[in-house]
């Protein structure tokens, strides 16, 4: 009886406690081996990671900046969906998952909604082949998408399930796929911008190119920790050559004072800045060529 | 035997307690960004501090993310029901506060505020609960326009 009764409060423990992080699946959720023990590497102070990680990039903002431009929506600047199963290490699944994630971003911005079924499930496969498909709400997602409605919602839900998911891997000390995700969404948006701005050079897509000098110096430190994994050592090869490419890039700020403002009991704060962004069209030519290629191997890998 | 039990019991209860408080920030966070407006949500923090030690500073949860220039974001914060605190979110650049949502001299709060970001930088966002209380909340940063 007394067995009976651990054994049932056992079950039930087990649980309760498997829903780690929120999620709400879980169901398929496996052990996992923590980065100390997959890769045997100088660790990364984890506040550092997150410093870093928190909003480096993210999956909607290039998009939404090239949406305001007022440029047609093209499906020729999205990765392909039809060989995700050559994604077989976790690491590829990763990258590609920060691929897509921001071609889905890219899509939901512009409410392409017969599309994006192709894109979700995509992210379905890959996010649970490194164990956090918990985090996404397919069927949500799925039938948001297919009446065609609350596509504000299906831009949150994506969103922050694409939030979730990094913060889980975060905390679950598997910041190395973390890296790789964001190093994914950041590529991709590199490669929306640089082709958009292939067909329309608008200055400020330009200058949107130029201060990328920002995010791929931090993000060559952190790769670079992780050099040990093969898939690593391809975007360090890869990347060097880009970041190479930003080393005269120029971005200087004159300080302003802030101005408060109140309107309609609304606070809004313009900030008084001049920032100046120079780069020589040399260099943006160079960037384009070079992100595509290096996009476009990695993704075929 | 009947420690055992108890000790099952307290883990369960403990367990079941997490998952509540997980839904209730996923809730929080929903009904945070959806009362941002007509805005693009770009990302949540969500933070649960416990109480600041008397007389110290008030604890601190802080984030740090990229901001590009001539773009509006919006900052909004949102404390959960059942905090004991209320949340004050603010936005520094370079060591020098540029944003919040409660202003201590005046008492003036804003559920959230617009930023128009003329430099592109990285800045740093930090949320505390008043009078270093204990408590849950959470910031989103949302994309406004282009300027």
């Amino acid at each position: 009886m007394v067995k009976k009764i651990i054994y049932i409060l056992f079950v039930l423990l087990l649980l309760s406690g498997c829903n780690k992080s929120c999620s709400d699946g879980g169901d398929d959720d496996q052990f996992v081996l923590p980065d100390s023990l997959l890769y045997k590497t100088k660790e990364i102070d984890p506040t550092v990671i997150e410093g870093f990680i928190e909003g480096m990039s993210n999956p909607v903002e290039m998009a939404a900046l090239i949406k305001s431009l007022d440029v047609q929506y093209s499906s020729k600047h999205l990765a392909s969906t039809d060989n995700i199963e050559k994604f077989t290490t976790q690491a590829q699944q990763a990258f590609n998952l920060g691929i897509f994630g921001t071609d889905l971003g890219y899509l939901n911005m512009y409410n392409k909604t017969n599309i994006v079924l192709d894109y979700i499930g995509a992210i379905k496969t890959l996010s649970d082949g490194i164990n956090v498909g918990q985090f996404f709400d397919f069927t949500t997602l799925k039938r948001l998408a297919q009446n065609n409605q609350n596509l504000d919602s299906l831009m949150y839900i994506s969103v922050h399930s694409f939030n979730e998911m990094d913060r889980y891997l975060r905390e679950d000390n598997r910041s190395n796929l973390s890296v790789l995700i964001i190093t994914g969404v950041w590529l991709e948006g590199m490669y929306l911008a640089t082709q958009v701005y292939k067909e329309m050079p608008h200055p400020e897509l330009k200058e949107r190119i130029g201060e990328q000098k920002i995010v791929i110096d931090e993000l060559m430190l952190f790769i670079k920790n992780f050099k040990q994994n093969r898939f690593f050592n391809v975007l360090i090869t890869e990347l060097d050559v880009l970041h190479k490419e930003f080393a005269d890039v120029s971005i200087t700020v004159q300080k302003g004072e802030p101005e408060m403002i109140e309107e309609d009991g609304m606070l809004v704060i313009v900030q008084n800045d001049i920032s100046t962004i120079e780069i020589s069209d040399t260099r943006v030519e160079n960037i384009i060529k070079l992100t595509e290629q290096i996009r476009n191997k990695l993704i075929s890998n | 035997m009947k420690y055992i039990i108890t000790v099952f019991i307290s883990l369960f209860y403990l367990g079941t307690t997490t998952l509540v408080q997980c839904q209730d920030m996923t809730e929080l966070t929903s009904q945070c960004a959806a009362s941002a407006g007509d805005v693009t949500y770009l990302k949540d923090f969500p933070v649960s501090l416990d109480a600041g030690a008397p007389g110290g500073k008030p604890p601190t949860a802080q984030f740090s993310f990229l901001l590009s220039k001539n773009t509006a974001y919006r900052f909004s914060i949102c404390t959960a029901a059942d905090s004991e605190g209320e949340a004050v979110l603010e936005l520094y650049e370079l060591g020098k506060r540029i944003g919040t949502t409660y202003f201590e001299s005046t008492g003036k709060e804003f559920p959230f505020f617009d930023l128009k970001v003329q430099s592109t930088g990285v800045y740093h966002l930090f949320i505390s609960f008043k009078d270093g209380k204990p408590g849950q909340a959470v910031g989103i940063m949302s994309f406004i326009k282009r300027l």
